[in-house]
Parts: structure tokens; C-alpha cells; sequence
């Protein structure tokens, strides 16, 4: 059985409880930060993100912000240490 | 009278991520009476250690692997157990963040079972369980005979 992709629109009707467990079942983890002491995780449902604020790390969730651009990547961007990326590309080649 | 206490079955974790292993291993306390929880940064840490263990006498009962590891993640490490006489046997888990079909398919592959993290609490002592359920009968019965638990 294929399995239908769900619409933002969709997923934002959804009730709390069963956003969650969609997000459990069937997203992708894209990233983590903290924003305002607040532990903030990125996953990737279908054609869309979704972060989830926690109130406590996995354990109680604040709030869930969703969006179709890619402009919420940008702090999970900025977190890649370049630098490292680099010396490690060097470092293989040197190997 | 001097009464030894029996050992505590070892469980080898291996996650970058602080915040996991604070969780993993709060989640882990309901056991601690018999079960010790080994932390690990990455793969490579956990490889080292056990290399310094005599499996006759203080062999591990379970490897938890994240899979987004620095240095050497997850599955590689899985592969790596896998190619050691010593722990080829012993049941693991892959403690992913993610559902992925690939890396459930992976863990399948090399006789592992593989576990998503908790997106939040109402599923953290569930997902414990299930990680139990990877070991041996022996050990699930031990744990659950001292927990008074005998299901």
C-alpha cells in the first residue's frame, strides 16, 4: 500500500496528539539548537518542516512551529562548523 | 557474614548527544539495582573500552548506538561488533532519531534491533521496554524477576 504524503494544511488540522505521533512515525530529524535556553528540534515531514520547542528536552513539548520554506534551515545552517568540515576534507586527503 | 552482591548486567551506550544519555539514563534508573549503564561519546570510545574487557567475565548484555555519531557512527560501529568474535552475539540497538526504512533495514541486517528516539515523555519508559526486549531471555527475566514485574 502507498502511503499518502500529507500536506502541511493537513498535518496543521491534525490533532495535537496525533501530529506528534505522525512527527514520531514518520519524520526525519534534520537538526537541534537552543534558542532562549529552549531546546529546539527540526524534522522533516514529507515536503515540509516542522521544529518542536521543548519545555523539557523529550520529555514536554512547549510548541510546534511548521513551515514550507527552507529559510528555517538558517540556524541549523550556521551551527556547521565550516572550519572542521574543511581540515577533515584535508586530513582525508593527506590519509 | 560478608554477602557478595551479584554483578549488574553491563549495557554499553554510545551517544553524542549529552541531552540523550542524561535521558536514557534517568529512563535506565528503574533498573540500576541490576543493570549498569556505560556512556560513551561516539563509536570509536565504546570500541576502545571494550577492548580492555574480558568478555568471559564481564561481557556486556546490550550495545545502544546512536546513529549520528562524530568519528564513528552508529552503523559502522554495528558492523564493527558484528566482526568480533567475542560480541557478535550480543544483542544491540540502534537508537535512532529518525524512523528511516534504510536504517531499520540496516539494523535488521546485522541482527539489531532498531528504536526512534522519544519525541516526548509519555513514551520514554515505553521505548525503555522495548530496548529491554532486544536481550537475552536470561536477563529480561532476571531484571523483571528483581523488578517484581513478571510479565
Amino acid at each position: 500500500m502507498t502511503k499518502k504524503a500529507l500536506s502541511l494544511t493537513e498535518f496543521i488540522d491534525l490533532p495535537e496528539e496525533t501530529q506528534f505521533e505522525t512527527l514520531y512515525q514518520h519524520a526525519v530529524y534534520v537538526g537541534k539548537r537552543k534558542k532562549a535556553q529552549q531546546q529546539v528540534v527540526l524534522f522533516q515531514l514529507h515536503g515540509f518542516y516542522v521544529e518542536v520547542y521543548y519545555k523539557l528536552y523529550r520529555k514536554e513539548i512547549d510548541h510546534i512551529i511548521t513551515s514550507n520554506s527552507t529559510d528555517i534551515l538558517q540556524p541549523y545552517l550556521e551551527q556547521i562548523n565550516i572550519i572542521e568540515l574543511k581540515n577533515k576534507k584535508t586530513g582525508e586527503k593527506d590519509m | 557474614m560478608t554477602q557478595s552482591l551479584p554483578p549488574k548486567s553491563l549495557v554499553l551506550y554510545a551517544d553524542d548527544d549529552p541531552d540523550d544519555i542524561e535521558l536514557l539514563s534517568e529512563a535506565f534508573q528503574v533498573y540500576s539495582n541490576n543493570v549498569e549503564l556505560m556512556t560513551f561519546s561516539d563509536g570509536i570510545d565504546l570500541l576502545r573500552f571494550i577492548e580492555t574487557i574480558d568478555p568471559e567475565h564481564a561481557a556486556p548484555c546490550l550495545f545502544i548506538l546512536d546513529i549520528n555519531m562524530p568519528r564513528l557512527d552508529g552503523k559502522e560501529t554495528l558492523r564493527r561488533l558484528r566482526r568480533l568474535d567475542s560480541f557478535s552475539d550480543v544483542p544491540a540497538v540502534l537508537f535512532s532519531t529518525s524512523s528511516l526504512p534504510a536504517d531499520a533495514a540496516f539494523a535488521k541486517n546485522f541482527n539489531a534491533g532498531f528504536v526512534t528516539k522519544p519525541l516526548h515523555t509519555n513514551q520514554i519508559h515505553l521505548i525503555v521496554d522495548e530496548i529491554i526486549e532486544h536481550c537475552s531471555d536470561d536477563f529480561k527475566n532476571n531484571i523483571r524477576k528483581k523488578n517484581g514485574n513478571n510479565k
